[in-house]
């Protein structure tokens, strides 16, 4: 049998006159028999895998007993230990589960120290600690369960984070327990951490994409030296400042029991409270005591203001790209408690916005007033997009929009114009999109696990609890039009606050957008004298 | 290899997946009564998958969730096309959304807008992808509006000549993405004189000349109802999506108005293109070797080993501990700004290799160390390793399938070349 099937095999081969070795292959039949009809379809190969081809089964797999869900409503659990500290999880099928620390701890609490001490830590993040005082020992036992592991730094929320197989929990637990409460951040580890900050700083620079930049500027505009204003990228002059002290100090202040969640989602909820016992409470953080210096717990001042950068985007014109200048213009909207904040989602929706062009097909927004009224109607608009920014005591609305030097006036006016007709002429159909797009938004973006252990650990840490999608849902159905002539009168009441980058010789004053932001139908002054006072 | 061959094998093919659903299934009530010896619990959904009477496959996952993808996977790509067409498969993905028989574009456009959800395609060197995402209640609207715009396309000619400026602006911008620049003079150089050399975009001069007829009688050859997946994954039942998929594509046919298209074996050529430009700052590179087709044996075993190089970027603090050789090599020698290892399948051939960027007084020593680390996983790799990657790779596969439109778009790929669903495939690794 098998060495008929060599035979033909060999006959396969010489038909199609390739001169391949023969022999060889017709010794791996012996091994694995093929019906002749695949043979001559397959292309022969020296092949290495003593397997089967891959669209064939492979003898001896275990078999799979697969499961069956039922839509069922999960209920986020809360448990709060004997130190504070909270733990909120949700079940879910699947063998993976994620599992994180949620911190309130990021670059606006940063005003006592020098700026980046959040982007050091960033980086130092899942390096030795007192229980692994080697990284590569924590990274195997990580890897044992087949997990990764990620830390990010936003303004407000500092995140330390873990997806592995549900049945290692309790070693992941403890690896984020070493990694955030017993970090031993030595010089070495320094070290990188700079060059990797400063490799980034650089990076940001040379991309084309200024969104991570223009965002600090527009923080640093809106908040002027205060809480969400400062900077979240280490700034140049703080890299070789930062140590180990003042890092140690930081932490020991901001990361108590009281400002941290622990999350999971694919967990069972009393195995990881047990867990988080074990690893979060049971043993000390490596400062000891925690730290005597009060957080700073000041409210966010929204002030606005003008914050510009003269540059060349991108920096490298031969790449190919087009020569840019980025405006940011923000409104104070309001923070994610605030009864207006639902409605302030759906008015980010219903402005919408994206690239001029961009690649998808309908989906995108491409009904959103940004693009109808802007986009589609002048083509030396590059991009234009809204976006909203909400934290524990503001927000921030902004709209972003990019185009080449020449049209950078044009630019600043047309996106003030559609600031100012935000309250008028608001139609059933736009409204209603906006609603259904942002109900979808939400239950697609949930679909991921790591977005769904952000969003536990967001809102446990904000309000000590989870809304449900559903009532979300619910709120963004309730939305009226008066809701959103409401919340769009709400924001223009604001001062701007505006970032610019790029060649700004174009640029109007802030004195011009403030004027045309107050006028009936959002024009800038106009009258070629008023470049002289530019 | 004769395409008739080819799809009597992937119905072949089917016809064990269905078998091994079935009893699998039988198996779930069989472990209730009596233990069995060797199985393995999932805490996933079974993948399901039926064929319709003209040959089309219909493939899903309910995941019981309020939100779902459904797409359309089509057996045709650019590697069907020769010089003087190519570019046509990527041309009729653009014109499918600019109006059908019974909707205009602006219609399609605001019917998928008002439903808060999105319709998007991709057009590969074997593949033309359709799909949507959607609330879980819309999947009925998703997949006629689906069938009507690979099935109805109206190919205006007021269209094609607006779509003709679109597809070049389309093309600076892939242009200026220098990594996918370095990809397609890869192709075009690996597999010189054959299909797979073409780009997926083609030549300007196609895109200004494809026609009405061109694209018309590409879909005639090549939108066929035995060459069709319709994927699914989220909230979907099965048999619902089966029904409305014969109610939409039931018409499709497997007639061809002349003879078959066949695609001929690829040759890969080890050879060189290198252009130089002194203004760009950063060298940009991709040096491969012929890699395993899909079903190829091979084909995990060079997964396995594509993560065995990895990959690494600057930004990443702390590469000199726990990384592979190459970069730690990468990291201490301040060799490249960053690196990756790529094994891209086609049906039969496949690249396997490095892609890195770096300075250019740098070049000399990354390619020395791939080249170095190439050797090395022939000779003297170790079992250690190899067990570390394989579970790396399994983890990072099944980390990947977390929402419905990468599991829709693994199902629909799978179906197309494995009788099994990539999860357990994955499970042969452990």
């Amino acid at each position: 049998m098998a060495l008929q099937a060599g035979h033909k095999l060999g006959k396969a081969l010489l038909q199609k006159n390739q001169l391949w070795n023969v022999s060889k292959n017709i010794e791996k039949c012996l091994v694995k028999q093929y019906a002749s009809a695949e043979l001559e379809n397959e292309r022969p190969k020296n092949k290495v895998t003593e397997m089967p081809p891959m669209n064939e089964p492979v003898k001896g797999l275990p078999r799979p007993v697969y499961a069956s869900f039922k839509e069922e409503d999960q209920k986020t659990k809360v448990t709060i230990l004997s130190n504070g500290l909270t733990v909120a999880s949700e079940n879910r099928f699947g063998a993976f589960c994620t599992v994180g620390v949620v911190i309130d701890s990021g670059s606006r609490y940063e005003v006592a120290y020098p700026s980046g001490i959040s982007h050091f830590l960033e980086k130092l993040a899942f390096n030795s600690t007192k229980q692994f005082p080697n990284k590569d020992e924590m990274i195997n036992n990580l890897e044992k369960h087949g997990g990764i592991c990620d830390s990010q730094a936003s303004r407000d929320t500092f995140i330390y984070a873990a997806s592995a197989y549900t049945s290692g929990l309790s070693d992941i637990i403890q690896i984020l327990a070493e990694a955030t409460i017993r970090p031993q951040i030595t010089d070495e580890e320094l070290l990188l951490a700079r060059q990797a900050i400063n490799f980034e700083l650089e990076t940001l620079n040379m991309r084309p994409e200024q969104e991570t930049i223009l965002m600090d500027m527009i923080h640093a505009a809106a908040y002027s030296d205060n809480t969400l204003g400062l900077p979240k990228l280490c700034p140049a002059g703080n890299v070789e400042k930062i140590d180990r002290n003042m890092l140690m100090d930081y932490l020991s202040n901001h990361y108590s029991p009281k400002r941290i969640v622990v999350a999971g989602v694919g967990v069972e909820h009393m195995q990881l409270v047990d867990v988080v016992q074990k690893y979060f409470v049971d043993i000390n953080p490596i400062w000891g005591k925690e730290g005597k210096i009060a957080c700073d717990d000041s409210i966010a001042q929204y002030t606005g203001g003008f914050v510009h950068e003269e540059c060349e985007i991108p920096q490298f014109a031969s790449a190919g790209l087009p020569v840019l200048s980025h405006v940011v213009i923000g409104l104070e909207s309001c923070s994610h408690q605030d009864q207006d904040f639902i409605p302030m989602c759906v008015l980010n929706i219903m402005m919408g916005g994206g690239g001029s062009f961009s690649a998808g097909g309908p989906g995108k927004g491409m009904y959103t007033r940004l693009y109808i009224n802007v986009l589609n109607r002048y083509h030396w608009m590059y991009s234009a997009t809204a976006c909203n920014h909400a934290y524990s005591d503001t927000g921030l609305f902004c709209i972003h929009a990019s185009a080449p030097p020449t049209h950078l006036r044009d630019m600043v006016e047309v996106i003030v114009k559609e600031m100012v007709a935000m309250p008028k002429n608001i139609s059933h159909e736009e409204l209603r999109r906006a609603k259904t797009q942002l109900q979808s938004m939400l239950l697609m973006n949930l679909e991921s696990r790591p977005v769904m252990f952000e969003d536990i650990g967001r809102q446990v840490l904000a309000s000590g609890q989870r809304k449900r999608p559903r009532y979300f849902i619910d709120e963004i159905e309730k939305v009226t039009q008066d809701d959103i002539v409401r919340v769009a009168k709400r924001l223009l009441s604001s001062q701007p606050a505006v970032a610019a980058r790029g060649d700004l010789r174009k640029m109007p004053s802030l004195e011009y957008i403030q004027a045309g932001l107050i006028s009936r139908d959002g024009r800038l002054p106009s009258g070629k004298k008023l470049s002289l006072f530019r | 290899m004769a395409s008739v061959l080819k799809f009597s094998k992937s119905f072949s093919n089917l016809r064990k997946f269905d078998n091994i659903i079935k009893t699998s299934s039988n198996k779930i009530r069989g472990a209730a009564t009596k233990a069995e010896a060797k199985t393995v619990v999932l805490n996933v959904p079974p993948t399901r998958v039926t064929t319709l009477s003209n040959g089309l496959r219909v493939a899903s996952e309910d995941w019981g969730s309020q939100t779902a993808t459904v797409g359309i996977w089509i057996d045709a790509g650019s590697r069907y096309e020769d010089d003087s067409n190519n570019g046509v498969a990527h041309f009729m993905e653009h014109m499918a959304f600019k109006g059908t028989s019974k909707r205009t574009q602006g219609q399609l456009e605001i019917e998928i807008e008002d439903l808060g959800a999105q319709l998007n395609a991709y057009t590969s060197r074997e593949q033309t992808v359709y799909y949507s995402k959607c609330l879980a209640k819309d999947v009925p609207k998703a997949i006629e509006i689906l069938a009507d715009i690979i099935q109805n396309a109206k190919l205006g000619e007021s269209e094609i000549e607006r779509e003709r400026g679109v597809i070049l602006r389309e093309m600076q911008e892939v242009e200026s993405n220098l990594q996918e620049v370095v990809f397609d003079h890869l192709h075009s150089t690996a597999y010189q004189g054959t299909p797979l050399a073409n780009t997926i975009l083609g030549p300007t001069a196609n895109i200004r000349s494809i026609n009405a007829k061109d694209l018309r009688s590409y879909l005639d050859n090549h939108y066929k109802a035995s060459r069709v997946v319709v994927a699914g994954a989220g909230g979907i039942n099965h048999d619902e999506l089966v029904k409305l998929t014969e109610q939409a594509l039931g018409s499709l046919n497997n007639n061809y108005p002349g003879k078959v298209p066949e695609i001929a074996p690829c040759r890969f050529t080890g050879s060189e293109i290198r252009i130089r430009d002194d203004s760009l700052p950063l060298a940009h590179v991709a040096l491969a070797v012929e890699g395993a087709g899909w079903t190829d044996p091979d084909t995990l075993t060079l997964m396995v080993a594509s993560t065995l190089l990895g990959a690494w970027d600057r930004s990443q603090a702390s590469a000199k501990q726990n990384a592979t050789n190459l970069a730690r090599a990468s990291g201490e020698g301040d060799l490249c700004h960053s690196y990756q290892s790529f094994n891209t399948c086609y049906k039969d051939t496949g690249l396997w290799g490095v892609y890195f960027v770096s300075d250019p007084l740098k070049l000399d020593d990354m390619v020395f160390n791939i080249q170095q680390e190439f050797m090395r996983l022939c000779t003297s790799v170790t079992e250690a390793e190899v067990e570390r990657a394989k579970a790396l790779l399994t983890a990072n596969t099944l980390l990947q399938l977390d929402t419905t439109s990468a599991v829709c778009e693994d199902i629909g790929e799978c179906i197309f070349v494995y009788p099994l669903d990539l999860l357990v495939i994955t499970l042969i690794c452990l």
